[in-house]
């Protein structure tokens, strides 16, 4: 009997560590980015536009990835001759080992026939023989560009999902911006990339501070009135201007919370304040209660629960946190020229541009800064390159879109959170005041 | 009463025994001290000498079983390493010198006590060997570490440990070491500490990827330390959700934390 239970011990235990898989490593020294390879699709018909389209797949699901911050893409000069486009062409050794040396593989195969275009992806950790696939997507539409566009950034928002821990990709949000190209300053939208840049608003007058809802339906800014400058809200579900309360005074730099109520800076009591109102305009309810102007409040975009914002109570611009009911007030910075606070999506930071030497024979310049809310310190992301300003944060909290005058002209640009890998989106006119969609 | 024998009264001859018991012992030490003196010495090789010729029986080293985590703890309590606590050596407390009376005729005037202050590096933790980079030790956590780091297959895979989620879903775990590397903020650490023991948690990966159950399996010997890796793990909303061709509704990880300012 001793004997038959010594023979099953073996089948017992695996039985038993199969009910809880344990997973064991550790952090020490830093992790490298994961090196992804990207094949390029192969057609999988003989149609005609498959060429064109492509090309506009290729280059965008490149583009997408390397935009993510979270890879190391393998230079396509490294890859092997033969691409796989399909699952059974891949071959291990030839992408898992030097020069390419990839863990993970991106490919797939395109093809159109009769107006549709059908995609498949897949993803394969190469290193990992015995079961490589970590994704396998399909995806169907209209053989038009534009479609194929949004299965690239689909596919790609899918990949960096999977190996981002959880965190969506940002390949379809949005960029809202105030654009002068028109001759006045209106509301412009683009993708994250600068691409499909349109006009939202036609009211030839001054409109600035664009900020999207949580949501993605509305969106809030002000603009000069007959009543002065006045909080107005666009609606995307229907295309146009829709009412929002006049207040009187002068009503700036709305900004969304993440359940829907809008703060902003208004003087209808005299000096500029900070108020809160619904997403409607009703129950206005004011938070500061001080002379220096305060401005440009900006929610904890994880909870809710606090708001961050500009104040001069003290003579020269600074940022000051307080709760959403106007209680626990702190100042933030120190010294300087502090304005444009935005907070993370993550609630953990706060980025802002700040000019910290400020003063007749000290030479400032504005840069952007990020600072770890809770124990306030501080890390510098621009250097020596112009005036920067209006820094936003996108919904991974990877990256930054901002305002700089590093061109000459103030123009739309982005850069990853620990300000490398700057890029230029706008270059038409002058474009300031970007803002991220939420997703 | 003629069957009552005394038995005192029976005498037995013991003579002829007793002179055989000493001719034997008699001859037995004189066999040992003769072969003392003449066999071995006339061999001349004495114990341990080397040059007998026969074999030993030896063990292989390698199939000696190693410790798990030759790491000195100073705990003295009952720690998952097994018996591997340091004793102390004992403080020899020096006489306090005598300080002299200053004369008043003296010029030189008295150097004042140096004065202590807060922060003066405290009596650390006795230095130990560095288990920074454990490379090519033995113990499961240097193997761990050289696999991930030698990245020559990415997955990590322990035989008998329950599952092969890390072999299978070598990608997964590395989110998780990448996810656990950005949100741990080393600043948090004591700025006195440069180096520490490593810390071990143990949680639990939820299906759709969030950590629960988050707790200290061994701590580090520093607070704050510990703190941080708590803290890194409660600042991660998610991990993304586990595979979904992986059957279980979660996984147990065990994840260390070196600290090192070196």
């Amino acid at each position: 009997m001793k004997r038959l239970l010594y023979w099953f011990l073996p089948f017992i235990l695996s039985a038993a560590g199969a009910a809880q898989d344990w997973v064991r490593g550790g952090t020490g020294l830093g992790v490298e980015r994961v090196r992804l390879a990207t094949s390029d699709f192969k057609p999988s018909t003989a149609d005609a536009n498959n060429a064109a389209l492509l090309k506009t797949f290729n280059d965008v699901l490149w583009n997408d990835l390397d935009n993510a911050g979270i890879f190391d893409l393998v230079s396509k000069s490294f890859y092997p001759l033969q691409e796989p486009g399909q699952p059974s062409e891949v071959n291990f050794s030839a992408w898992n080992s030097p020069p390419p040396n990839a863990s993970m593989l991106a490919f797939g195969n395109l093809g159109a026939a009769a107006g549709k275009v059908t995609v498949q992806g897949w993803l394969y950790d190469v290193k990992n023989e015995k079961s490589p696939q970590v994704l396998g997507k399909q995806y169907t539409d209209n053989a038009t560009s534009d479609a194929v566009r949004v299965i690239a950034h689909r596919f790609a928002d899918e990949i960096i999902f999977r190996l981002g821990g959880g965190i969506a990709g940002i390949a379809e949000t949005k960029i809202y911006f105030v654009s002068k190209r028109t001759g006045s300053k209106e509301i412009w939208m683009m993708d994250y990339d600068g691409a499909n840049q349109q006009q939202v608003t036609h009211l030839g007058t001054i409109s600035l501070s664009p900020r999207i809802s949580p949501d993605g339906s509305r969106l809030a800014f002000s603009s000069i009135t007959k009543s002065g400058w006045e909080i107005m809200m666009y609606s995307f579900d229907l295309n146009r201007m829709v009412s929002f309360p006049r207040f009187g005074g002068m009503n700036l730099s709305p900004s969304w919370s993440p359940e829907g109520k809008v703060a902003f800076s208004s003087s209808r009591n005299g000096y500029p304040n900070i108020f809160v109102v619904d997403a409607s305009g009703g129950n206005s309810r004011r938070l500061t209660n001080d002379q220096g102007p305060d401005i440009a409040p900006t929610w904890n975009r994880k909870t809710g629960g606090q708001i961050a914002f500009v104040s001069g109570r003290t003579g020269l611009p600074q940022i000051y946190t307080m709760e959403a009911d106007g209680t626990n007030l702190q100042r933030v910075t120190d010294q300087g020229y502090a304005v444009s606070p935005n907070w993370s999506p993550n609630g953990q930071f706060l980025t802002f541009s700040w000019m910290r030497k400020y003063g007749p024979g000290e030479p400032g310049s504005n840069d952007l800064y990020l600072m770890d809310v809770a124990s306030k310190q501080w890390v510098q992301l621009t250097h020596d390159a112009g005036r920067n300003d209006f820094p936003c944060w996108s919904p991974d909290g990877r990256h930054i879109v901002f305002q700089s005058h590093r061109s000459g002209t103030d123009e739309i640009w982005t850069m990853l959170a620990d300000g490398s890998n700057v890029k230029q989106l706008t270059f038409k006119g002058e474009n300031t005041q970007p803002n991220w969609s939420w997703k | 009463m003629a069957a009552i024998t005394d038995i005192y009264s029976e005498h037995g001859q013991l003579r002829r025994p007793l002179a055989w018991s000493l001719g034997l012992h008699v001859g037995f030490t004189a066999f040992v001290v003769l072969y003392a003196v003449f066999i071995n010495g006339v061999r001349g090789t004495g114990w341990g000498s080397g040059g007998g010729g026969d074999a030993m029986g030896a063990t292989l080293v390698s199939s000696v079983p190693l410790p798990a985590n030759p790491t000195e703890t100073q705990n003295v309590l009952a720690t998952e390493s097994k018996g591997l606590s340091k004793s102390q050596p004992t403080v020899q407390e020096k006489e306090p010198e005598a300080i002299p009376i200053p004369d008043k005729n003296a010029k030189t005037r008295m150097k004042p006590a140096p004065v202590k202050s807060a922060t003066q590096r405290k009596p650390q933790p006795e230095p130990e060997e560095s288990n920074q980079i454990p490379y090519g030790e033995g113990g499961p956590v240097s193997k761990l570490y050289s696999m991930s780091a030698g990245g020559a297959t990415g997955a990590f895979e322990f035989p008998g440990s329950g599952g092969d989620f890390g072999t299978r879903y070598a990608w997964y775990v590395r989110v998780i070491q990448q996810k656990v590397q950005d949100n741990w903020m080393k600043y948090e650490v004591d700025p006195r500490i440069t180096e520490a023991r490593r810390v071990y948690l143990v949680f639990d990966v939820m299906r759709d990827g969030h950590p629960a159950n988050v707790q200290v399996e061994q701590s580090s010997g520093v607070p704050s330390l510990d703190q941080s890796a708590v803290r890194a793990l409660q600042r991660i909303d998610t991990f993304g959700p586990l595979p979904s061709d992986y059957s279980g509704n979660k996984i147990s990880v065990e994840w260390w934390f070196d600290y090192s300012k070196k």
